[in-house]
């Protein structure tokens, strides 16, 4: 009998920790959907939008153990085991979409930003394009470059080496958006345009805007993949202990 | 003290002699750190500030961008101090495989650009209008090309040509690369996600296996389980008084039945309930 209490002991706190992780996941991933850097558009006009369809799973799975694991904490103090049983389905299916959710995550994240040029490609065909992808890469760009201070994917030289739409729009008037000039502190009106638009590299942002898309997009794909596979692997080790306990049942 | 104002005074006219004609300045690019220096169809130039010194009131500075065959029709066509067309070769056309392959733009008055000043920003952008109509536009230059300046002072009043710098150049155009050309495809997996992957299938692996052996040990393992097979004389607490019939047993401990079944056979039981 002592054997048995101590494996119902060990199930009963594993199942408390799982619950406590799953609901954390679960908030996790509701701060990576709510996509509070803004940077959807990215992903979402390239189709690749894998990054939030993970995070969306991960609600739901991560919200699903923590009931899962309640009703085995129950199921464990019952010493039951047709409730074990239906306690180990179920975990065992909710593993599988969360495992599902991390390796998408991980995965889409490669097409994205493995390298610059989807970034780039994207922002040359459609920034000042008046369709709807283009007004939203158009914002999206816009937002970037003033607050993180950079210009083009690569750098400013990404404007005047390739045709953009951009360019046959606008390129008369200035080699590169004006949201890649330097602005004046007091009241955020760009501080020298004559100099801005010729490419002085004082009067501009020199640097591009790659390195922080892909901190922000690899920062959402690690909170939902490497947290989940993180919460996987304690659950994992719940169910083993879970289903030695199962056999230990009268 | 001879020889040395002797020498001033010579260098001194030598170089007022050099400037008055205007040679030792050809038109320069921007300094290297302006990105936008050269373009695919533009040109950063610096301004003609201080190029000619002579006094010619009331004389512009005009700019001629030629492509390579260009510059040889344009030395053919003008000279110092003769008359010159200001529509030579109008923008529009300039470029066509029958044209003369030059254009000329006004770059302003000649009173704008004295020796003594800094201005603070001396450069302007061949090409700044874009693809434009009009006869001397400053409009853009062909794509990649490479292509040579020359200032030029005229005297509008005769339209002559006063003096005019050697040529800038060539200065070659970048080629415009069409953003089709980017290949965005999959570039190489990171090492994050195989190791996911892989872990994350393993583990679900080793789950349905011992799955499956839970199933199997707890379903068919009980039957030859480690059950007490003893096969002895059970004593089944009868609490029975003398007055009772002997067919029934009212007092029976009937908690024992289930283990009579299990640990005794019909011959350790005892047959009769008589015993006198």
């Amino acid at each position: 009998m002592g054997a048995v209490t101590c494996l119902m002991v060990a199930v009963v706190g594993l199942n408390a920790l799982a619950a406590g992780a799953g609901l954390a996941l679960s908030a996790v991933a509701i701060w990576v959907a709510v996509d509070g850097y803004k940077l959807y558009p990215i992903s979402g006009v390239s189709g690749k939008d894998d990054i939030f369809a993970g995070a969306w799973i991960a609600i739901f799975t991560g919200f699903a153990f923590f009931l899962t694991c309640i009703f085995g904490i129950f199921a464990a103090l019952k010493r039951s085991r047709a409730l074990m049983l239906v306690y180990l389905i179920i975990m065992f299916i909710i593993f599988l979409f969360e495992s599902a959710s991390a390796i998408t995550s991980a995965t889409n994240r490669d097409y994205l930003v493995g390298n610059s040029n989807l970034v780039k490609k994207q922002m040359l065909q459609y920034y000042a394009d008046s369709s709807t992808q283009g007004q939203q890469i158009t914002t999206t760009w816009n937002n970037v470059m003033t607050q993180v201070q950079c210009c083009g994917a690569d750098g400013p030289k990404d404007w005047i080496q390739y045709n953009s739409t951009y360019r046959q729009l606008f390129g008369a008037a200035s080699l590169w958006p004006l949201a890649c000039c330097r602005r004046q502190s007091s009241n955020f009106e760009v501080a020298n345009v004559i100099s801005c638009k010729a490419g002085e590299m004082t009067s501009m942002f020199t640097q591009g805007c790659f390195q922080y898309i892909e901190s922000v997009l690899s920062r959402y794909t690690w909170a939902v993949s490497w947290y989940g596979f993180s919460v996987l692997m304690l659950v994992f080790f719940t169910l083993v202990i879970a289903m030695i306990y199962y056999t230990q049942l009268p | 003290m001879n020889t040395h104002t002797a020498i001033r005074l010579v260098s001194l006219l030598s170089i007022w002699m050099l400037a008055a004609q205007g040679q030792i300045f050809q038109p320069l690019l921007a300094p290297a750190n302006f990105l936008g220096q050269i373009t695919s169809n533009t040109v950063i130039l610096q301004q003609p500030y201080c190029v000619f010194t002579q006094t010619c009131p009331g004389c512009e500075i005009w700019l001629v961008a030629a492509l390579s065959s260009g510059t040889g029709n344009f030395n053919a066509l003008v000279n110092i101090s003769s008359p010159i067309s200001l529509s030579l070769s109008p923008y529009p056309t300039a470029f066509l495989p029958s044209s003369a392959q030059f254009f000329l733009t006004r770059v302003g008055p000649l009173a704008n650009f004295p020796c003594n000043t800094a201005p603070t920003f001396p450069y302007f952008t061949v090409g700044a209008d874009g693809i434009c109509t009009g006869i001397n536009c400053n409009g853009v230059l062909p794509v990649g090309s490479i292509v040579s300046f020359r200032y030029l002072l005229i005297d509008p009043n005769n339209n002559t040509l006063v003096n005019m710098t050697n040529w800038g150049g060539p200065f070659n155009l970048t080629t415009l690369l069409s953003y089709q050309t980017i290949n965005d495809g999959l570039s190489a997996r990171s090492g994050a996600m195989v190791v996911i992957t892989t872990l994350l299938c393993v583990a679900v692996a080793l789950l349905l296996l011992v799955f499956f052996i839970m199933l199997c040990v707890s379903c068919c393992g009980k039957k030859d389980g480690k059950t007490v097979t003893v096969m002895s004389s059970i004593r089944m607490p009868r609490y029975d008084t003398h007055n009772l019939k002997e067919r029934v047993h009212p007092y029976d401990n009937q908690a024992y039945e289930s283990d009579a079944k299990n640990y005794s056979t019909s011959q350790t039981l005892p047959k009769s309930p008589v015993r006198k």
